[in-house]
């Protein structure tokens, strides 16, 4: 029963919404409306189970005492904090405080997490990006074209640089990257097939 | 030849501080270096330019502050192009943190151009449920919204009681840093109901998107900083993406000679191994 | 203004905190780490509620609409993993949203995918320009010779590992764009990070 009735959702829910792509009848596309909109709304309980997940993660951190236990006090505090400034302080997002955390603290942090992989990429450009064989020469070619082309001092060393690397971009790239599109698609339509016919059913997790 | 052997050894952090100085130099003494004009983000700007005044454009911030840097300069510049030409922008997001990042844009140049909210531009803010929330926004979007962005009632506001399907939109301008972003726009919003598309993304993105524009479902791409450069240079405002640009060109300089001083040190390393060998 | 000012130094000093990772991994860093993902996971939970779940879900209920608690069902489940004893319930709202995504998926890809995609690649060789004709032959190739390298059911010997070997060197220069892109990308976050501290914060910058 724990894993026949969830198969059997898997698989109503997902036939009905198969055939309903094709029967332009107004009560069952009504119904196909309502079962996405349906779907639209559990999702959102995804983020609500993540953040007590991460609630419960830190709380069982700061008990066990494990390393950098402390930090954990950091994390929940400005968690509870950013939820008080919008559930209380002034209800909704257009709240001062609210929005004041989030263009001073979430934004900044944020970006710079990500800022910090510019530094990285030149580490591994030193180190990493080696021509060893023909296609990795090939690659590195292509790379360096596309890394000179695409700013203005290629533009400037030749005008027709920029018209290069949109060639580039518009065919051996376009084609490349379209039978990779045709690849990831049928694999993903076979795995969704899968699922729905219950094959593939790992998703479900362990247990009974 | 020993320099190569302590280059093949040079700490990271050194490369750290070329990169960094590489950044810095360029925007305290501008080098203001011409910016070349690309297809696809040429097909963006003549494509707002065809659209009649007072022609919707659902304009969706896919994208977090992580992507900022790269999108919001687009965003800007795309809105800037869009009140000089009176159209009217329905804004949204796929992402939790991208209203918030239009919404200062939107505030910003809305004030500029004297455009009142409600009328000219709307924010509706977050919505969730990726590409299924997609074809249920398309074929009723009261279905997904039902207030805007500081909860007021969607119906309360002109511009958002004019929209009630795909219908009723011009044009898709999506600005996306990923998953759910304009792939999804494309396979199920633009495939389903036929509306233009146009996105701005991330340069990791961009390359993905050029079958799209060969195939015609999507109608131009203006990727990452460069391209919201081009956008400003056309639009004639000088933003982030044009004052970045010099500190961009340095940068990718700098990484090439890497590269290649790389791969010599790399021929060097080999024929030191086969002399030794021999020897 | 003071305000934003104050603002804008807490904003410069949790940008140079996490800088201070370049040099090694320390305490000022983990703090401003752990504030982020803190801040962050707060902003999504107001955000959710505010903007989807109650004018979407729960304010439709209580106005009278009383079939909107089979969804909220649904997506309350999602917490049974909390409680032991009945955590396999999870799988009625996992096998939903499963169940509803894939079907969608599988209509979308084909029709927004495959077809256009398909369709794309059917361009024309003759009544146009020959630098365009060939490029468009390039590319009708370069898609046969990708997807018959992606073809694991037979070795790759002879006509068939000519033709993988194509596709290899298409899939190169793709890659090789792509990584050229990639750190396009990346550069143009530490330069949007320098132009903060440069410009908002220094203000050296104009």
């Amino acid at each position: 029963m724990k894993r026949t009735i969830p198969q059997i959702i898997v698989f109503a829910c997902g036939f009905f919404m198969l055939t309903a792509f094709f029967i332009p009848v107004r009560f069952v596309q009504d119904m196909s409306q309502m079962l996405q909109n349906w779907y639209i709304g559990v999702a959102a309980f995804f983020v609500f189970i993540g953040i007590i997940n991460l609630i419960k993660i830190n709380l069982e951190k700061i008990q066990r005492k494990v390393r950098d236990w402390q930090y954990s006090y950091i994390l929940l505090g400005f968690l509870f904090f950013m939820m008080f400034a919008g559930f209380v302080l002034r209800g909704h997002t257009e709240g001062p405080v609210f929005k004041y955390m989030f263009a001073y603290f979430y934004t900044p942090c944020s970006a710079t997490m990500f800022s910090l992989l510019a530094f990285f990429v030149a580490s591994a450009s030193f180190r990493a990006f080696r021509a060893k064989t023909p296609e990795a020469t090939l690659l590195l070619i292509a790379a360096v074209i596309v890394m000179i082309g695409r700013i203005p001092v290629g533009y400037g060393i030749w005008h027709g640089f920029p018209s290069l690397v949109e060639w580039i971009m518009t065919v051996p790239n376009t084609a490349a990257n379209r039978g990779i599109i045709f690849g990831i698609n049928l694999g993903l339509i076979s795995m969704a097939l899968r699922v729905l016919l219950g094959i593939e059913r790992s998703y479900m997790g362990g247990g009974d | 030849m020993k320099i190569l052997d302590k280059l093949a050894v040079l700490d990271r952090r050194i490369i750290y501080l070329f990169v960094g100085l590489a950044v810095i130099i360029p925007m305290l003494i501008p080098l203001g270096l011409p910016v070349d004009i690309t297809r696809p983000v040429k097909n963006v700007y003549d494509k707002i330019e065809s659209l009649p005044e007072g022609s919707i454009v659902l304009m969706s911030t896919d994208y977090d502050p992580g992507s900022e840097a790269e999108l919001y300069p687009a965003t800007e510049a795309v809105i800037e192009h869009c009140f000089r030409r009176n159209l009217r922008i329905y804004m949204m997001g796929l992402w939790p943190a991208g209203s918030a990042l239009g919404e200062r844009a939107l505030d910003t140049l809305g004030r500029i151009h004297n455009k009142t909210y409600g009328i000219d531009y709307i924010n509706v803010g977050y919505r969730p449920g990726g590409a299924v929330m997609l074809l249920s926004l398309g074929r009723n979007f009261r279905d997904v919204i039902r207030v805007d962005y500081t909860g007021r009632p969607i119906d309360s506001l002109e511009l958002g009681h004019q929209v009630h399907s795909a219908r009723d939109i011009t044009m898709v301008m999506t600005l996306s840093a990923g998953d759910p972003g304009v792939i999804h726009w494309v396979q199920y919003f633009h495939a389903r109901f036929g509306t233009p598309i146009c996105a701005a993304t991330t340069a990791i993105m961009a390359p993905r998107q050029y079958p799209y524009m060969n195939s015609g479902q999507l109608v131009g791409l203006l990727g990452g900083l460069k391209g919201a450069a081009e956008y400003e240079t056309l639009v004639n405002r000088r933003g982030r993406g044009l004052t970045g640009m010099d500190s961009q060109s340095i940068v990718h300089v700098l990484l090439v000679l890497f590269i290649i001083l790389g791969n010599v040190i790399l021929i060097y390393q080999k024929r030191k191994k086969s002399a030794v060998g021999a020897a | 203004m003071f305000i934003q000012t104050i603002g804008i130094w807490v904003g410069a000093l949790l940008t140079l905190a996490i800088f201070s990772f370049l040099y090694r991994d320390n305490p000022v860093y983990k703090v401003a780490e752990n504030i982020f993902v803190g801040v962050s996971a707060g902003y999504w939970a107001v955000v959710l509620w505010f903007d989807y779940a109650w004018p979407n879900l729960f304010a439709p209920l209580f106005q009278g609409r009383i079939y909107y608690i089979i969804p909220i069902l649904i997506g309350i489940l999602m917490f049974a993993p909390l409680f032991p004893k009945i955590s396999w319930l999870v799988r009625i709202p996992l096998t939903f949203t499963m169940g509803v995504a894939m079907a969608v998926a599988i209509t979308q890809y084909i029709q927004g995918d495959i077809i256009p995609q398909l369709q794309g690649t059917f361009l024309p060789l003759r009544g146009v320009p020959f630098f365009t004709a060939f490029s468009n032959l390039l590319i009708i190739l370069g898609v046969i010779f990708t997807l018959i390298y992606f073809y694991f059911s037979k070795e790759h010997k002879g006509a068939l590992g000519v033709g993988a070997k194509i596709g290899v060197w298409f899939m190169m220069v793709s890659f090789g764009a792509s990584f050229g892109y990639t750190i396009m990308a990346r550069v143009s976050l530490l330069i949007g990070r320098v132009y903060y501290l440069l410009h908002d914060w220094l203000r050296v910058v104009r």
